[in-house]
């Protein structure tokens, strides 16, 4: 699998990656080390925890991170819960709703753990 | 010549992230145009600040870090003052993170993703170039050694003082150290930049206290704008004893002037009359603080107009030369033997003015040769004329100034006023004072000497008023001592002043130079001068100085006596 079919797997966007990081190298070194990063976890359990400030930490972080490596869906979904649970602002959306989306990042996380670690092995 | 841009030095930028893909992201954007150091929390962000503190150009920081977040290194930065002038540049996912981080001292912020990476280049180069004219202007707006304000700066913010402020009575202090070029030649540079950073620290401490500006000028001068109505005696006693506790081997003089607030007198003026006052008290350390006061604003007005006037008064011969004559009293009768030529100001709106008041202002700024070209001029026609008419010569003597013998045209000037008056050398004489021999005295020795050569006879005028030592004066190439007047003046009632004449009547004998007594006013004092072997005397006992229609009676006096 090249690193162009793993981005498209994933639901990344390859151009945008390319364009932060410019060299191939690069974007293979980082995405390999996503799927060691903590900050996906962190923010699941913040959910399972309904810690509202561990929540917002962690999809903030995890929304610079997922920019700067072009997984634009893992991005958009942080950056949702960021806005949810942002200090000072209102909340919008039902608990319902966030455990959709918390859900929803998992199964995109997990699958594109499998789908670098496919790359990885080749 | 080189374009500035060419000695740029190279730039140093902090990456302070601890997520290493924004650490490469940032890196591939700015290496090749910078060089970079990392960081990966806000601790070690401040240990490597602090390491490369003199060449560290700018700081990006991430906001939310471990160990120690961006908000927290931006809260030490503020407070630390040898890193707060280093811009920082925020890295945020957040919109809402960017106003918080400006009100902290962020120069400006990145946002992630960083998926254009010209706006990160252009950002952070136009904060460096901000930074950088910043700097340069902190360097042209503040001394090095003091840390006050330089010139220009200084009176560009006290003429917005001045016109924007017009609620603060501001007034002008320049102040002073006596001799400063002999402190820094005697002690050496660093002793004297010591003192000078001294003086920067008391002022500022004094301006902690009230409103005002302060600069240092130029070498010791420092000019300081501040509110109305100190008590000046006061500052100057606080800034002096802080100076002599600074410096108690070597002692160090301040001297003050101070022009007080005056409604609608601007800076500039202000500090040129304070400068005034100032230089009035130069050399007095009994009284080293001089306040501006109408008196010195009159004769600086008048000054003034005598400046700009004297041209005019030269075209317009509102100048003219009076003669008063010099009396052998040796001879019985006393003859007269020659006369010196004075000047005279007969102005149109001011009346007759006083050389004592005119020649010192011209002597401070060499005008003088201007006034002492028209005297020889006129002296050495006036002699022709006598000649001619009365078939003798009448020598006349005329003075020269310090800037004269300094002037290179000299010679060749008097060369051609002997010619074209056909005179002989012998027949005008110059007198120079002893002061002029006091600074530079080789230059004016040489001058006098050769002067002398071509056959003119040199007068010392005012000997006994001045410095000259003893071992100079058997140097000193002259013919003739004038005796100062205020040794005449008494000689009647004093013994003293008695006893003081009759040594230079001595030092003369031994010179084997001739004596004019000046001032001379009495019979009784033409009695003792003759008793004690004095020469010649010139005073009001035989003349004052008269225009030279009324000196030819005594030229035809004199020639009556010869018949008789």
């Amino acid at each position: 699998m090249t690193l162009q079919e793993l981005y498209q797997n994933i639901g990344g966007d390859y151009g945008q990656v390319m364009r932060i990081l410019r060299m191939e190298k690069l974007v293979d070194k980082h995405i390999r080390k996503f799927s060691q990063n903590d900050v996906v976890e962190r923010l699941l359990a913040a959910g399972r925890a309904d810690d509202p400030n561990e929540l917002f930490e962690a999809s903030h972080a995890m929304k610079g991170i997922c920019g700067n490596l072009g997984l634009k869906d893992l991005c958009e979904l942080s950056s949702r819960i960021a806005e949810e649970y942002r200090p000072g602002n209102p909340r919008r959306l039902s608990d319902e709703e966030i455990s959709q989306m918390l859900a929803l990042i998992d199964a995109k996380y997990q699958k594109a753990k499998e789908e670098i670690l496919r790359y990885e092995e080749g | 010549m080189i374009e500035t841009k060419q000695i740029e030095r190279p730039k140093l930028i902090l990456i302070a992230d601890d997520i290493e893909l924004n650490r490469d992201a940032l890196e591939v954007v700015l290496d090749g145009q910078y060089n970079l150091l990392f960081a990966e929390n806000g601790k070690e962000a401040l240990e490597i600040m602090r390491m490369h503190r003199e060449d560290l150009s700018m700081l990006i920081l991430d906001l939310n870090m471990p160990v120690m977040n961006g908000y927290e290194v931006m809260e030490r930065l503020r407070e630390d003052e040898l890193l707060q002038h280093i811009p920082v540049i925020v890295l945020t996912a957040d919109k809402s993170a960017e106003l918080q981080a400006l009100q902290m001292g962020a120069a400006d912020f990145i946002t992630k993703p960083f998926d254009i990476p010209e706006i990160i280049q252009t950002r952070v180069s136009r904060i460096l170039e901000l930074s950088e004219g910043k700097k340069l202007i902190s360097a042209a707006e503040h001394d090095r050694i003091t840390g006050l304000y330089t010139r220009n700066f200084f009176f560009e913010y006290a003429d917005r003082l001045f016109q924007y402020h017009t609620e603060m009575q501001m007034d002008a202090v320049v102040m002073n150290i006596e001799q400063f070029h002999s402190v820094n030649a005697v002690n050496g540079r660093e002793f004297g930049d010591g003192v000078l950073k001294r003086i920067g620290e008391e002022i500022r401490a004094f301006l902690a206290g009230t409103k005002g500006i302060a600069s240092r000028i130029e070498a010791d001068r420092f000019d300081i704008y501040c509110l109305h109505g100190q008590d000046y005696r006061a500052v100057l006693d606080r800034f002096q004893k802080a100076i002599s506790r600074f410096s108690p081997n070597v002692s160090i003089h301040l001297r003050m002037g101070v022009m007080p607030w005056q409604e609608g007198v601007e800076p500039v003026l202000m500090f040129d009359r304070a400068q005034t006052a100032c230089n009035m008290v130069r050399g007095d350390f009994q009284n080293p603080l001089m306040i501006y006061n109408n008196e010195m604003q009159a004769q600086e007005l008048l000054n003034r107009r005598l400046l700009n006037d004297l041209s005019v008064a030269i075209a317009e011969r509102q100048l003219q030369v009076y003669y008063q004559p010099k009396y052998d009293i040796q001879c019985c009768p006393p003859r007269l033997s020659s006369a010196e030529a004075l000047i005279r100001w007969k102005h149109p709106q001011l009346g007759m003015i006083s050389p004592g008041e005119f020649i010192p202002l011209f002597e401070g700024n060499g005008l003088i040769s201007k006034v002492d070209n028209f005297v020889w001029e006129e002296a050495a026609r006036q002699v022709r004329v006598w000649k001619e008419r009365y078939g003798f010569v009448l020598p006349v003597s005329v003075n020269l100034s310090r800037a004269d013998v300094f002037d290179p045209t000299l010679v060749d000037r008097v060369v051609r006023l002997i010619g074209e008056n056909n005179l002989d050398f012998k027949d005008m004489k110059l007198e120079v004072t002893e002061s002029a021999y006091t600074d530079k005295a080789n230059e004016v020795l040489n001058t006098v000497c050769s002067l002398r050569e071509m056959g003119f006879e040199i007068e010392m005028d005012d000997f006994g008023s001045g410095y000259s030592s003893l071992n100079m004066l058997s140097d000193m190439p002259i013919d003739v001592l004038k005796m100062d007047m205020k040794f005449v003046r008494n000689i009647e009632t004093s013994d003293t002043d008695m006893r003081l004449v009759k040594l230079i009547l001595d030092i003369a004998k031994y010179l084997k130079v001739k004596v004019v007594a000046e001032g001379v006013e009495t019979e009784g004092q033409l009695h003792l001068l003759k008793d004690v072997g004095c020469d010649l005397i010139q005073g009001f006992y035989f003349s004052r100085p008269v225009p030279p229609e009324e000196f030819e009676k005594l030229i035809e006096q004199e020639i009556a006596i010869e018949r008789s």
